[in-house]
């Protein structure tokens, strides 16, 4: 049965192999020679295709950001510019800034003195060109029962008329920069990685959008852009970074970076300015007399699931 | 004999404990101290204080200052130690800090209105320094706030600060923070039990 099957007549080999000059002994040759010409024919059009398209040669062959030499990078720094220019009219600064050299960065929140106004999602938001719709935040902030420390019975969509609520209490999350971070292991191409002076960033045009990451952080301090991010015009910050804040593509992961536009310049992350009861603190980890190291010197803190030996460097400190 | 020696310990042990406190407060701070005897302070003092604690403060509305002007020589108001709920003038403040327990004289110089009472080495502290103040009773706090640990700031996480001062956020008259409207929740994402939702019977 097998074999009538096999030696069955099939009319489109047997045209094929009367129209090539060389003569072959199997039909099923002729039909692979076809298929790898349309192939070779195939990708060269799709490269074609994506050359005009919205990819241009440089972005689609462009190097992981710690492989890229200095003349590399900057050539990626002035294409992006241009690029920005093109979509959304303005002048963007887009720096490739190293780390200061003996910073180590850490993050402390009082969460005696959070009052849950949410000032610092929207900061953070202004400054970052996070989406608006779909909606992206990178600060969540939970509110519990007092008394209650089970993040399942924690909720975000609390809007009361005023804040805080009595029998309340606050409990902002975002990206807790770990020193362990699951997210960065994961990464099969490695498009996410720590930065010396502790900063975990992503590499947006290395990112295939795979959503690991997300998966593996136990904090959700990950999101995707499951649609092409629409930002206001008017609202677009345009003092950026190549890790951090310069505007995202559709289909990749984004994060808190501590603001690493700023904080590379010397300046306090925009949530830390935004705070208006000050519970947020920011600051070097190796200067003993930091902010951040004389709370962790002197207060009270602790570390969200710290079970998981993540080893967070945002730390939430009891001030009272 | 013995108790000269005492004495000359005393001595010894209390200019230790001076030159100590020298050492805590910084040499600046105590420069612009001994400034202050003068009614008005004058340019150095307001520098010295950018260098150390940068801080915008809202001036006084131009209907109560200078203090002077009513509780002034020309124009002497009797001066009351007690407290009264219902005021004659300043009709705006609530008293509403520790209780019932403090009064206007408390924190307010009754000699010379236009500082605030002195430290323990008698030198009047004037309004753009009034964190000196507050720190008499409140302390722990004070010295969280020095350190950056209490209270806000902006500017350079590792260059200049802009500190905010205790009465930028607590209206020293009625310090408790006030509540305020927060911002928008963030949007709920779609679930199928959106739509099942108006079928509920």
């Amino acid at each position: 049965m097998s074999e009538e099957k096999i030696k069955a007549p099939d009319p489109i080999s047997e045209l094929k192999v009367s129209s090539d000059p060389e003569p072959s002994q199997d039909s099923t040759e002729g039909s692979e020679l076809i298929n790898r010409r349309g192939f070779v024919q195939g990708t060269v059009g799709m490269l074609a295709a994506m050359a005009l398209g919205s990819c241009s040669w440089q972005e689609f062959f462009q190097n992981n950001f710690r492989r890229m030499t200095k003349e590399e990078i900057e050539q990626t720094v002035e294409r992006l510019q241009a690029e920005y220019k093109q979509k959304y009219g303005k002048d963007f600064v887009v720096d490739a800034e190293g780390p200061i050299d003996g910073t180590f960065y850490g993050y402390a929140l009082d969460i005696q003195r959070c009052i849950g106004c949410r000032k610092c999602v929207y900061a953070c938001v202004e400054e970052n060109n996070q989406s608006r719709d779909p909606q992206i935040q990178y600060i969540r902030v939970l509110r519990f029962k007092d008394g209650d420390m089970d993040l399942e019975h924690s909720t975000i969509y609390y809007d009361p008329e005023e804040v805080p609520e009595k029998g309340y209490y606050y409990l902002p999350v975002q990206c807790q920069h770990c020193e362990n971070p699951p997210c960065t292991k994961v990464c099969p191409v490695q498009a996410t990685w720590t930065e010396p002076d502790g900063i975990v960033v992503i590499d947006y045009n290395w990112c295939i959008g795979c959503r690991y990451c997300m998966a593996a952080c136990p904090y959700m301090g990950r999101w995707f852009n499951f649609a092409d991010p629409v930002i206001p015009p008017d609202k677009i910050n345009v003092n950026t970074h190549y890790l951090g804040n310069r505007p995202r593509m559709r289909n990749v992961v984004e994060k808190c970076t501590f603001c690493i536009q700023r904080v590379r310049k010397g300046r306090y992350p925009a949530c830390v300015e935004a705070c208006p009861v000050g519970a947020r603190k920011f600051g070097n980890l190796l200067d003993p007399n930091s902010e951040i190291s004389r709370i962790i010197q002197t207060k009270r803190v602790f570390r969200l699931k710290s079970e998981l030996n993540t080893q967070p460097k945002f730390y939430y400190f009891f001030s009272i | 004999m013995m108790t000269n020696k005492t004495v000359i310990c005393l001595v010894v042990f209390t200019v230790a404990v001076l030159f100590q406190g020298i050492q805590i407060y910084g040499t600046g701070e105590c420069m612009a101290q001994s400034h202050l005897d003068s009614e008005e302070p004058s340019e150095k003092i307001q520098d010295s204080s950018e260098q150390e604690f940068p801080v915008p403060l809202k001036p006084l509305s131009k209907t109560i200052s200078p203090c002077r002007a009513c509780h002034g020589p020309e124009k002497d108001f009797p001066v009351n130690f007690k407290r009264r709920e219902d005021l004659l003038a300043h009709t705006n403040i609530k008293l509403n800090h520790g209780g019932v327990r403090l009064w206007c004289l408390d924190c307010h110089s009754p000699d010379n209105r236009n500082f605030l009472l002195p430290l323990s080495d008698g030198k009047a502290i004037d309004f753009e320094r009034s964190y000196l103040l507050c720190g008499k009773c409140h302390g722990t706090k004070y010295r969280d706030w020095k350190y950056g640990i209490h209270g806000k700031r902006t500017g350079s996480w590792n260059g200049v600060k802009n500190y905010y001062l205790c009465v930028t956020c607590h209206d020293p008259h009625s310090p408790r923070f006030k509540p305020m409207a927060p911002m928008p929740p963030p949007e709920k994402p779609w679930t199928p039990k959106d739509s099942a939702q108006p079928k509920r019977w």
